[in-house]
């Protein structure tokens, strides 16, 4: 087995943190490492399929152009929180390797909330050490969803956010209510 | 969200499929492909899946988890052939369309699963009668399809097998040739309209060919009640595997020792048993009931999420309890699987053999090299008990990166450590806002110092 292989692999496991999933196995007499860009794109048509079929609340997800490895999702503020009547978009890139490699999810509108950064990048547990091949871009969705109702202000990306999120509800509130005003309508 | 116009014809290009025909039950949809189990493999949470799929998404590094409940496992199990055996019975065309596929890929991959009915599986006498010619070699013509195990099992006319075999895999296309298959998939939809017909000639009300013979226990010979699959890919009833306190749990088939505790009962593969075979199953229950009065409260609990996590022993006779891969003195050999006992990766001795050809070799760990198990390779290896092995050592390059890797995580959970010292003076201040309101001056106050100390974790880590 190459080094190079090695280093590649200490990488995807220290990254993680020891706990996160490791790539497959290396090259040289291991055994194999296999990622087939059809097998990706079968599973991907296929969830493309399922959620037309059986959309999950509140959100909607689909292909933005001609790649099927490129998609748009929109997800609308749940009522009763501070982003109710917003709109946020959001991007979402599939890995080669997909469903083994979670998805990459990116907030394409801007929102004021601890688990998203100004670059719009999403601290969620599935998306990283939590994935799971058997989870589903409607399964992201619906977490998404859940964290707009709960943010998760013991983990934060924001920590400005979430300091204002447990001391003063509801001037962070308000601050998110005027965020959604400003870019999400 | 409009789907452009493109997809939507692919969408309803796909319920032309033929599993449109078979109604594939939910539980046999693979929870990682999404599509008809394919050489189906039992994990000891008795969830299933793909050959493939839970060996992609196995880790190589460490332990791996199950996709559907995360429990923690070492082992690579063998294709369940029983379960094989009775979905190519059941879905025969869609089945023929997932082996045809998976052949493609693996041709792409240049790495092959297990030929069941090969020479180099392990089998039940009677089984053997319908071997393929050539096992190493896929066969993709329709001359040779016909020798295909697969075909002949699924009791379909030569002419559907040409329809199959010499019509576009349109499965196995990139992106840029979506477009083309759609075509494919167009010209192909006359051959399809025959087979519908044909189709409920031989399989209409496709779920009654499949029989009681074809899913009995391998050790009482009745049908299967609370199916368990061993390592080994063999099935039982609950009730007929006895568990040893003192020994290795072993197949009562293969012989082969089965790592770990008692698996879960397979329940997709249970309920299907009850849906389709009601009034045998009922009865095996009141049998059963009536035979073991202690039954109930013997039976380990069907799956649950934290399932086995901390009893789970993977070392074998020796009984010593596995050292962790981040272990200096273990011995990891990372991304390398035995191909006895699925082991991955392996961890102690390993063992290569130097006779073996194949790319991706033929590794033991040092429990299987000293018991010698007589099971086939993973991958198709064309392995015999002639060929010699070799003690291969972890390296030494790998101890180093292993030591770095610890030096590292050791500086970050220090950082991490002081950054939890701060956050828990502000936490439990913060808890108590509502009631104080002095304290949301204090609280707020650290914040900045945390963040600081954060965005330098970030740096660092």
């Amino acid at each position: 087995m190459s080094s190079s292989s090695m280093m590649m692999m200490m990488a995807a496991g220290g990254g993680g943190g020891g706990g996160g999933r490791g790539g497959g196995g290396g090259g040289g007499r291991s055994w194999p490492s296999t990622t087939s860009v059809s097998a990706s794109g079968k599973r991907i048509q296929k969830e493309m399929t399922e959620l037309s079929m059986d959309p999950p609340p509140d959100c909607s997800a689909g292909p933005k152009g001609d790649n099927l490895y490129h998609w748009v999702a929109t997800l609308f503020g749940p009522p009763g929180t501070p982003y109710e009547g917003g709109i946020f978009f959001l991007d979402i890139t599939f890995p080669s390797d997909y469903p083994f490699k979670p998805p990459k999810v990116v907030f394409k509108t801007r929102i004021y909330h601890c688990n998203v950064d100004s670059a719009g990048n999403v601290s969620l547990d599935i998306l990283k050490d939590g994935w799971s091949p058997a989870l589903t871009i409607s399964k992201v969705l619906v977490a998404l969803r859940s964290i707009f109702t709960n943010p998760d202000a013991y983990k934060p990306l924001v920590p400005g956010i979430a300091h204002l999120y447990l001391a003063d509800r509801s001037k962070h509130d308000e601050l998110a209510a005027e965020w959604t005003l400003r870019f999400a309508r | 969200m409009e789907v452009p116009v493109k997809f939507k014809e692919m969408m309803e290009n796909q319920s032309d499929d033929d599993d449109e025909l078979e109604k594939i039950s939910e539980a046999f949809i693979c929870c990682v492909c999404r599509d008809l189990l394919y050489k189906p493999v039992v994990l000891a949470c008795g969830h299933i899946s793909c050959f493939w799929c839970i060996h992609k998404s196995m880790s190589g590094l460490h332990k791996s988890s199950c996709p559907i409940c995360r429990n923690q496992y070492y082992h690579f199990p063998y294709i369940c052939q029983k379960l094989h055996l009775l979905l190519l019975k059941v879905y025969p065309s869609a089945y023929n369309r997932r082996e045809n596929q998976t052949l493609e890929e693996e041709k792409d991959m240049g790495y092959f699963s297990p030929q069941i009915g090969g020479p180099d599986y392990q089998l039940q006498p009677e089984q053997k009668i319908i071997k393929p010619s050539n096992a190493s070699v896929p066969c993709f013509s329709a001359t040779d399809s016909s020798l295909n195990p697969c075909s002949v099992r699924a009791g379909e006319t030569p002419d559907r097998i040409a329809h199959v075999h010499s019509g576009p895999v349109h499965q196995d296309i990139g992106f840029g040739n979506l477009l083309d298959s759609r075509k494919d998939t167009a010209a192909t939809s006359a051959p399809i309209a025959e087979d519908r017909n044909s189709n409920q000639i031989h399989c209409g009300g496709t779920c009654k060919q499949a029989s009681v013979d074809d899913v009995l226990c391998d050790s009482c010979n009745h049908l299967l009640f609370r199916p368990i699959v061993l390592n080994c890919g063999h099935a039982f009833c609950i009730c007929c595997i006895v568990p040893q306190t003192s020994e290795m749990l072993k197949c009562q088939v293969c012989q082969s020792p089965h790592p770990g505790d008692l698996p879960k009962v397979c329940l997709e593969f249970d309920h299907f048993l009850e849906e389709q075979f009601p009034k045998e199953y009922g009865l095996r229950r009141e049998a059963l009931q009536m035979k073991h009065e202690q039954f109930q409260t013997e039976s380990p609990s069907t799956c649950s999420s934290e399932a086995g996590k901390e009893s789970f022993h993977f070392s074998f006779s020796s009984g010593e309890e596995p050292l962790p891969w981040w272990n200096a003195s273990s011995k990891v050999h990372i991304g390398v699987g035995c191909d006895s006992c699925g082991m991955y990766p392996i961890i102690g001795d390993r063992y290569r053999c130097k006779d073996c050809v194949e790319q991706i070799g033929y590794d033991l760990c040092k429990d299987c090299y000293t018991t010698r198990s007589k099971l086939p390779g993973r991958f198709n290896q064309q392995h015999t008990s002639e060929h010699k092995f070799e003690i291969v050592k972890s390296t030494a390059m790998h101890n180093i990166m292993l030591r770095l890797l610890r030096g590292q995580l050791q500086d970050v959970s220090a950082v991490s450590d002081a950054l939890h010292d701060t956050s828990a003076n502000v936490i439990p201040s913060s808890d108590n806002t509502n009631e104080d309101e002095e304290n949301v001056a204090d609280a707020t106050l650290p914040s900045s110092e945390t963040e600081a100390n954060e965005s330098e974790n970030g740096r660092l880590a």
